[in-house]
């Protein structure tokens, strides 16, 4: 399900000495099976982008079309309920929304609340339980027994029972540590790339950024600057410090290495594999081979 | 989220801002006083120009200030009826089957709805042009003397502190677990009586848990760096009282002497 942005206005707190506008006429296409990731500057808007795409804001202006669903400022939609069970929302720290008595509970919570029958919920719950790899003993011991990593995959266990089409990623890896980062984003990788979910990333990384997505939206105080391959986005590397983000490490690194042998280097790299391809060109003066 | 702004802080630069907030405190809980003392229609307006004035002084809007108070002038229109109905005396103004209205009745319904305006309007300025912490601050100073009877001022006042700072964290916490069970599909703000009441406890038990963690985490984080109570603290932002809040509490002074002169 494609997710269309037309000339979309978001204003806090309208009409009182707080007003702020935290999204500026944003126009943007997330076409049905992407993986789109959000990068930008604290306070950039990034947040508030995302929170219209389920609905959880309405637009101050314009409208959002999410499939055959379509959200128009100043106008009551009454469908906001199948656009939440379509688009999956996974807040940051999203263990901070676990209330249940146990695991197994808490993840049925979802799905219940969108009509799937108890033994079908359960059914989904166990599976997602499964996915995010919580092993069965956990399932039926509170939830805030668990640890701050477990505690996470049963959140988001909680978002994948209702199984959405579209999953919302807010920061999912802040404040993980380095192997359940990876863990974390490799399940949602193979959720893309398996189950065909349509991914949108909001991340502070942009290795991540550039590993996982097929467009890279950049926001810069309300407006949106980019939203391009990741490939066309990270070689505009002085508009990027310009307003405050970075590129990827590897690309960093190879800056640094080719400007020591007195060239330049500019394409656009992100894994370690390719990287040592491109430090063996550098090294032999631009052959492939050593 | 909350339409209301009883309570919220809006830091401008005006007068009324830079007033000391000690100033401020007494002249409020002085006014307060002496709204009682109003009985005739010139004691009044007196209050209603002294309460513009304030407002005026202190850049706020007035469109700003009576949208945050809509809600709470029904309570004010309820007891305006109410008065209107009970007081009896003087000529009859209107009658309907068993409704009587009489002059008396009307003119009491006025004044006592006036009354409770500018205490609302006035108490509402403080806060809107005081920020907690100074509010806090001004009522520590105020309150010390009672320090003499073994009475923890220093302490009540960082309970407070505490709190008033933890309000936006909360409401902000709030929000955000309100959009993190909405995305569950359990709305509070939308949907049918039993349906949002059964959203409270997904609400409610993420909050307390948020809460009490937070608690733990300022404890720590408080002993940590040594506190100790108050022996031996000194002040982050000394209050100065300066020229303008002497001229304040002689406004409020002349508004007292005013009043006992013209009320019947």
């Amino acid at each position: 399900m494609d997710i269309t942005f037309s000339h979309v206005s978001y204003v806090y707190h309208a009409k009182t000495p707080f007003e702020r506008r935290a999204m500026d006429d944003v126009s943007l296409r997330i076409p049905s099976g992407s993986f789109t990731s959000v990068v930008g500057h604290t306070g950039s808007g990034k947040s508030t982008l995302v929170q219209h795409m389920n609905g959880l804001l309405k637009p101050s202006k314009g409208a959002i079309t999410a499939g055959d669903i379509t959200i128009r400022a100043n106008e009551k939609n009454t469908k906001l309920r199948t656009l939440r069970e379509k688009v999956g929302f996974v807040f940051q720290y999203p263990e901070h929304q676990l209330f249940e008595e146990t695991v197994i509970k808490d993840v049925v919570f979802g799905p219940v609340n969108f009509g799937v029958p108890e033994a079908e919920a359960a059914k989904r719950a166990e599976e997602s339980l499964r996915l995010v790899g919580l092993p069965p003993e956990y399932w039926n011991r509170s939830p805030f027994d668990l640890s701050g990593g477990q505690m996470r995959r049963v959140a988001i266990a909680g978002v994948l029972a209702v199984q959405p089409e579209v999953l919302i990623l807010d920061e999912p890896t802040a404040g993980l540590d380095p192997r359940g980062r990876k863990e974390i984003l490799g399940l949602f990788d193979e959720l893309h790339r398996k189950g065909n979910m349509t991914m949108i990333m909001v991340t502070h990384n942009m290795g991540d950024a550039a590993r996982y997505s097929d467009q890279v939206i950049v926001m810069n105080d309300g407006h949106l600057v980019m939203a391009d391959k990741p490939e066309k986005v990270f070689v505009r590397k002085n508009e990027l410090r310009e307003i405050g983000l970075d590129i990827p490490e590897p690309m960093i690194f190879l800056d640094d290495l080719s400007e020591k042998f007195g060239g330049e280097y500019t394409d656009p790299v992100f894994t370690i594999e390719k990287t040592a391809d491109a430090v063996v060109r550098i090294l032999n003066g631009g052959r492939a081979n050593v | 989220m909350f339409n209301l702004v009883i309570g919220q802080y809006v830091p401008l630069e005006s007068y009324v801002h830079k007033l000391d907030p000690r100033a401020k405190l007494i002249s409020v809980l002085l006014f307060v006083v002496i709204v009682f003392l109003a009985n005739n229609w010139p004691t009044y307006g007196l209050l209603i120009l002294f309460c513009l004035a304030a407002i005026r002084f202190s850049k706020m809007s007035f469109r700003f200030i009576y949208r945050g108070l809509r809600s709470i002038l029904i309570i004010v229109l309820l007891t305006f009826i109410l008065n209107l109905f009970i007081t009896t005396g003087g000529p009859l103004l209107f009658e309907f089957g068993w409704f009587h209205i009489y002059l008396n009745g009307f003119v009491q319904a006025v004044f006592i709805s006036i009354r409770l305006l500018v205490l609302i309007l006035v108490t509402t300025l403080l806060t809107l042009t005081t920020s907690p912490i100074e509010i806090t601050d001004g009522l520590e100073i105020l309150l010390s003397p009672l320090k003499k009877i073994k009475l923890p001022v220093h302490e009540f006042a960082l309970m407070m502190t505490i709190s008033l700072r933890f309000i936006p964290t909360l409401l902000e916490e709030t929000e955000k677990i309100i959009k993190a069970q909405a995305a569950r599909g359990s709305d509070i703000t939308s949907g049918s009586l039993s349906a949002r009441f059964r959203a409270v406890v997904p609400l409610l038990v993420p909050l307390f848990v948020g809460a009490f963690k937070r608690a733990e985490d300022l404890a720590m984080a408080m002993e940590a760096r040594g506190y100790h109570g108050e022996e031996g603290r000194t002040r982050l932002r000394k209050l100065v009282w300066t020229w303008r809040d002497h001229v304040l509490l002689i406004l409020i002074l002349l508004l007292t002497v005013l009043l006992i002169l013209i009320r019947s």
